[in-house]
């Protein structure tokens, strides 16, 4: 433990300044309370998560080269970021920027152009559930717990891109198919690439049991589609919410504020048709570390959640 | 006998009679099955070759065809089977245009969930190497408007111009383009969520927050629909972004 460093830059992107404000909230509960520091990433830019990939290449090196210079400015070299698809979208900059001298060299040129300090080093990008599990972990956590979430059955919904690529985020041991040697392989706090347990493994510790989820735990919500191909994401949001209800799950814990956004959208809409088993809420798991931290339910911003996951918590003691 | 990936070969060239005598020998049913040969002389070399030169798809070569890409999609498994991931890499590396053409309604479906990308043994990125296909045939106009493609522009574009996004814009302006008549107020030209003629489901998820009484929540999420949150000292920046854009051909 202790390898990605205490104190890093935090990016939080668009969603956690908005309608995600309960993700941010919790994340800096939880950081404080574990005796970890987020650097704010001052005037930081979009990330182009999922959509402006496929517009435009150099486009989105550029949004993220923007990110990772500013973070680099103000003096580090790890990025963590709370969201899914920012994550990806700085990995991704960061696998181009190091297997292709092309784009590095561009992207240099064009950020100077901008008006932005070039990169003198491309600095490593984590998802904020990696860095938990590694700089606290499961034994802080536990240590930390004053109100254990006893009882409380929770499915843990990763989502596509935590592990995934492994590319991009390195979770794979050898090259799988690409010239070897070019770019550091596994990362070594990298989470198992298909079955991933690094949310099991502090929810537990916290005190609640998890429940079987595979393999709806990384499945995708619709992603970039759930507003724009809406039949595909509700049926995919249908199989997420029916397997963690039939599993017995109370809640649904997620760690991205697009699938989160999706899953409560399209529980609502399931639930107006009348599809059966579907009335799961879902709550970031952030919420539910305060919560077992002893912060309270308006702490953890539990009323932003649309899809209402107080009544449950209530019946169990925990909010 | 079963047809592999029945689903690429249209019903027409399929010959198959249910009771058929030849020569004294019943060859009813799965016997004489025959699948009609076709000749395809429009190969076009270009379009791989354009496809190979961009760095986020120049993976395309090292595919060998072993289909793990679409054992693992989803749009393919749980959705339509006529979405093929490996076959589409097969078609666009032959320049086989019009059989590309004639999966446009389920091309643009992919939900970026990468399980292609991650699966795959011989280091294609799969995903990238898809969307660089649909990119290009909509560059050279092979291709209509498709849904994702109008969401993706106009998420771009509200990226490029403030540097920041803000959901509430993009959800109502979202449905705004589809057509529903968002009710806007008159001085700011702002949408205003509780009434107009927005779905029912909007409807109701918006009202969520005011029936709670979270009355910050609403108050954040209403300043930054008044005041679109920005990326400060953006305009310099945003030109260079433009720029780019044009020298690759992407703002049309």
């Amino acid at each position: 433990m202790g390898v990605i460093g205490k104190r890093v830059a935090y990016y939080p992107g668009c969603s956690l300044e908005g309608a995600a404000r309960s993700y941010d909230v919790s994340t800096r509960i939880v950081a404080r309370e574990l005796g970890l520091e987020l650097d704010y990433l001052e005037d930081y830019n979009c990330c182009g998560a999922m959509e402006s990939k496929n517009v435009t290449f150099m486009g989105t090196m550029l949004l993220n080269a923007r990110n990772m210079s500013l973070a680099r400015k103000q003096g580090h070299n790890v990025i963590v970021a709370p969201c899914n698809g920012c994550s990806f979208s700085l990995q991704r900059a960061e696998y181009f920027l190091e297997t292709d001298r092309a784009v590095f060299d561009k992207v240099n040129a064009l950020l100077r152009e901008g008006g932005v300090d070039s990169l003198d080093q491309i600095p490593q990008t984590y998802h904020i559930l990696e860095w938990f599990y590694h700089e606290a972990g499961p034994q802080k956590v536990k240590e930390k717990t004053k109100k254990p979430l006893r009882g409380l059955k929770v499915a843990n919904y990763y989502g596509c891109l935590y592990t995934r690529p492994h590319f991009y985020a390195r979770t794979y041991a050898h090259a799988g198919g690409q010239e070897e040697g070019v770019r550091p392989r596994r990362r070594e706090t990298a989470d198992d690439d298909e079955h991933p347990y690094y949310m099991n493994a502090l929810l537990e510790a916290a005190g609640a049991t998890s429940v079987e989820f595979e393999p709806m735990h990384t499945q995708c919500c619709g992603g970039p589609h759930s507003l724009s191909d809406e039949m595909v994401s509700e049926k995919f949001v249908m199989m997420i919410l029916q397997t963690a209800k039939r599993n017995g799950a109370d809640i649904i814990a997620t760690e991205c504020p697009l699938c989160h956004a999706s899953l409560e959208m399209y529980r609502h809409r399931l639930m107006m048709k009348g599809v059966p088993d579907v009335d799961v809420p879902a709550a970031y798991f952030t919420q539910l570390l305060g919560l077992a931290f002893g912060y309270s339910a308006n702490d953890v911003k539990l009323k932003d959640n649309l899809s209402d996951p107080i009544p449950v918590l209530k019946r169990l003691g925990l909010a | 006998m079963a047809i592999h990936e029945r689903s690429l070969v249209e019903p027409e060239r399929i010959l198959r009679k249910e009771r058929l005598v030849v020569d004294g020998v019943d060859i009813s049913g799965d016997w004489n099955l025959i699948i009609l040969p076709r000749v395809i002389n429009d190969y076009d070399l270009d379009f791989a070759q354009e496809i190979i030169n961009s760095p986020d798809g120049k993976t395309i070569n090292q595919c060998y065809q072993c289909s793990y890409c679409t054992a693992s999609c989803p749009v393919h498994n749980y959705w339509d089977e006529r979405y093929n991931p490996r076959h589409f890499i097969y078609l666009a590396r032959l320049g086989m245009i019009d059989e590309l053409q004639k999966r446009a309604d389920v091309m643009w479906r992919c939900v970026s969930c990468h399980k292609c990308t991650h699966r795959c043994p011989k280091g294609v990125l799969v995903e990238e190497v898809l969307k660089v296909i649909l990119r290009t045939m909509a560059k050279k106009g092979l291709i209509d408007e498709y849904p994702s493609k109008k969401f993706d522009r106009f998420f771009t574009e509200s990226v490029i111009e403030y540097g920041r996004i803000e959901d509430g814009e993009l959800l109502f302006g979202w449905i705004e383009k589809q057509g529903y008549k968002v009710f806007k107020d008159p001085i700011l030209k702002k949408p205003i969520p509780f009434i107009g003629e927005t779905p029912e489901w909007l409807k109701q998820l918006t009202m969520k927050p005011l029936k709670s009484m979270n009355i910050d929540f609403l108050v954040l999420n209403a300043k930054h629909m008044l005041f679109h949150p920005k990326t400060k000292n953006w305009s310099r920046f945003k030109q260079v972004l433009r720029k780019v854009m044009q020298e690759e051909g992407a703002l049309h």
